[in-house]
């Protein structure tokens, strides 16, 4: 692991009309490191997206409610830091696409150079880059569309787009690809695996346990607001108790399961699609 | 239950050609997935299905009736739409009043409703929170309570938009429990999904859009042995379906327990 760019210690979070008092973060503590894919898993409302909003400054700075704790990023304390300050350094990529648009622009242009703008970026610096980011989000036919005319897919492009234009130095995706079809979304975690090979930190929050496996160098469980375990996808998955964890292992840990209650398989329980497919060929010739 | 498209054809007002020329018949109470890339018509196309979309050419019939005999809202008692969005559909202030509105509307007697309320509460995990804001509720819950709303006035055809979007391990399972409820209950359930491994284990019958056309539309076994012509729709079949076909065993498989068959006989086999 390469520096800590991420550090939360005992962060805790209770939305102030939270209806029982619960926390919605309780006791949070890890760190990710420069250049680290690192996942969050959990069912809903185990706290997945609070934390992101933690990360990014939204708490405490937007949401009302009581914090304990700190975090850190590159350091700098996101309680003694703006939102503003906070995004030069760190992207979010919304759950809800529509809650990423600036509701300014008509355009999905002007969207992608909102936030390049406030920055003050020089217009032709600007033309550059939302060229450049259209192309790569594949949405440069519909540059002159209006957003709210998009279908949910487009708006996801769109949404992330508009994020990775700020060119953050660690990049927090809260299920930004729920809308996408299965290819179109695998599109995108290629441009963001690409993206992360760069050096791009990226935290991601998905449901989609097979790609969660494929991507992280580490994932963390987060259930009813506390951290049940933070590990390699193997250590996570890779043992028939993963399911205590009230996550589903890919269905590659069931195969390498069932081969091995057949006497046939005897390596460890693989999470990614190939070593599966390399460890049935095994079994088949044994 | 059926539902006969002929030549069905839709341009939108700006010009763009959303279906072409579909012809489709969808009967009995079996549930039907419908999957493709995003704007290859999913969407427009079930919406022809209580009118919320007209027909620019071709026809729709509704249990042989003309879906242009009546406006949506006529529609709506006999063909449900759960939208993709919870925040397009719920608009009053507790999960009780979103659930009556509804029956009330299309003149269900009281005694029906009260009936559907504690059935349909019960179905979509709601009984402790009817007294709740729709907007205070979890994501999970908020997509169950837009369901909710729609199955209170008994529709006999229920037509779910990106049901799993945003949903938990927890939250799937409840859909899955929801649709098998409603077949038992003779209800037919058309289904768009993104989801590969929702599809493959709660669907017999899969229809594949692309580019406003039906590019397959068959038995969920054969649609997902088209590996090649799925991807034109970019869809790509579950994970352990393509690990049984990485590994050569060449059989559309969708459990952990038919992928052992296949596997046992092709090592008999070897052997």
């Amino acid at each position: 692991m390469g520096k800590p760019v991420v550090e939360v210690v005992n962060l805790s979070f209770r939305y102030r009309d939270a209806p029982d008092k619960r926390k919605a973060l309780d006791t949070i503590n890890f760190d990710v490191g420069e250049g680290e894919f690192f996942c969050i898993i959990g069912p809903n409302g185990s706290g997945k997206s609070t934390l992101c909003n933690s990360l990014v400054g939204l708490i405490p700075h937007y949401f009302t409610g009581k914090m304990k704790g700190s975090v850190k990023i590159h350091g700098t304390d996101t309680g003694t830091s703006s939102i503003a300050d906070l995004s030069t350094q760190i992207g979010l990529v919304f759950q809800n696409p529509f809650n990423q648009l600036s509701y300014t622009a008509g355009s999905v242009a002007e969207e992608l150079a909102y936030g390049l703008g406030n920055r003050g970026i020089p217009r032709e610096k600007m033309m550059e880059k939302v060229e450049y980011v259209a192309k790569l989000m594949r949405i440069d036919h519909i540059m002159n569309k209006n957003p709210l005319e998009l279908s949910g897919g487009q708006v996801q492009r769109v949404a992330f787009g508009s994020a990775f234009i700020m060119e953050p130095s660690i990049l927090v995706l809260d299920e930004c690809t729920t809308q996408l079809d299965p290819l179109g979304s695998e599109e995108i975690f290629d441009i963001v695996k690409e993206l992360n090979k760069t050096g791009i930190t990226v935290i991601m929050v998905d449901h989609d346990m097979e790609r969660v496996a494929r991507c992280a160098d580490r994932i963390m469980v987060l259930d009813g607001g506390k951290v049940s375990a933070v590990d390699t996808p193997e250590k996570i998955f890779g043992s028939p108790d993963s399911t205590s964890h009230n996550i589903c292992a890919p269905d590659y840990v069931s195969v390498c399961q069932a081969l091995k209650d057949d006497g046939c398989y005897s390596g460890r329980f693989e999470v990614k699609e190939e070593p599966t497919i390399a460890a049935v060929r095994e079994a088949l010739k044994k | 239950m059926t539902i006969e498209l002929q030549n069905l054809g839709h341009v939108y007002p700006t010009g763009d050609k959303a279906l072409n020329n579909i012809n489709l018949s969808i009967s009995g109470t079996e549930p039907v997935a419908v999957i493709g890339q995003n704007g290859s018509g999913k969407t427009t196309l079930v919406k022809h299905f209580n009118g919320i979309l007209r027909p620019t050419t071709g026809h729709v019939f509704i249990n042989g009736e003309d879906v242009n005999n009546r406006s949506t809202a006529k529609w709506s008692k006999d063909v449900g739409y759960v939208f993709q969005n919870p925040d397009d559909q719920l608009f009053l202030e507790t999960v009780r009043k979103e659930f009556e509105f509804g029956p009330a509307r299309i003149g269900m007697p009281p005694e029906k409703i009260s009936a559907q309320l504690s059935f349909v509460a019960k179905l979509c995990g709601l009984e402790g929170k009817l007294d709740i804001h729709p907007f205070d509720l979890a994501a999970t819950d908020k997509k169950f309570c837009t369901i909710g709303a729609v199955l209170m006035m008994d529709p006999q055809i229920v037509i779910f938009d990106e049901p799993t979007c945003g949903q938990d391990v927890e939250g799937n399972r409840r859909l899955c429990y929801i649709i098998k409820t409603l077949e038992s209950r003779g209800k037919l359930c058309i289904t768009i999904s993104h989801d590969m491994k929702f599809v493959a284990g709660n669907f017999k019958r899969v229809i594949v859009m692309c580019n406003g056309n039906v590019l397959l539309d068959g038995d969920l076994k054969h649609v997902f042995a088209e590996v090649e012509t799925l991807r034109k729709s970019f869809v790509s079949p579950p994970p352990i379906t393509r690990v049984a076909y990485g590994a050569g065993l060449n059989e559309t498989v969708f459990t952990v327990d038919e992928f052992m068959k296949v596997f046992r006989a092709r090592k008999e086999n070897n052997n």
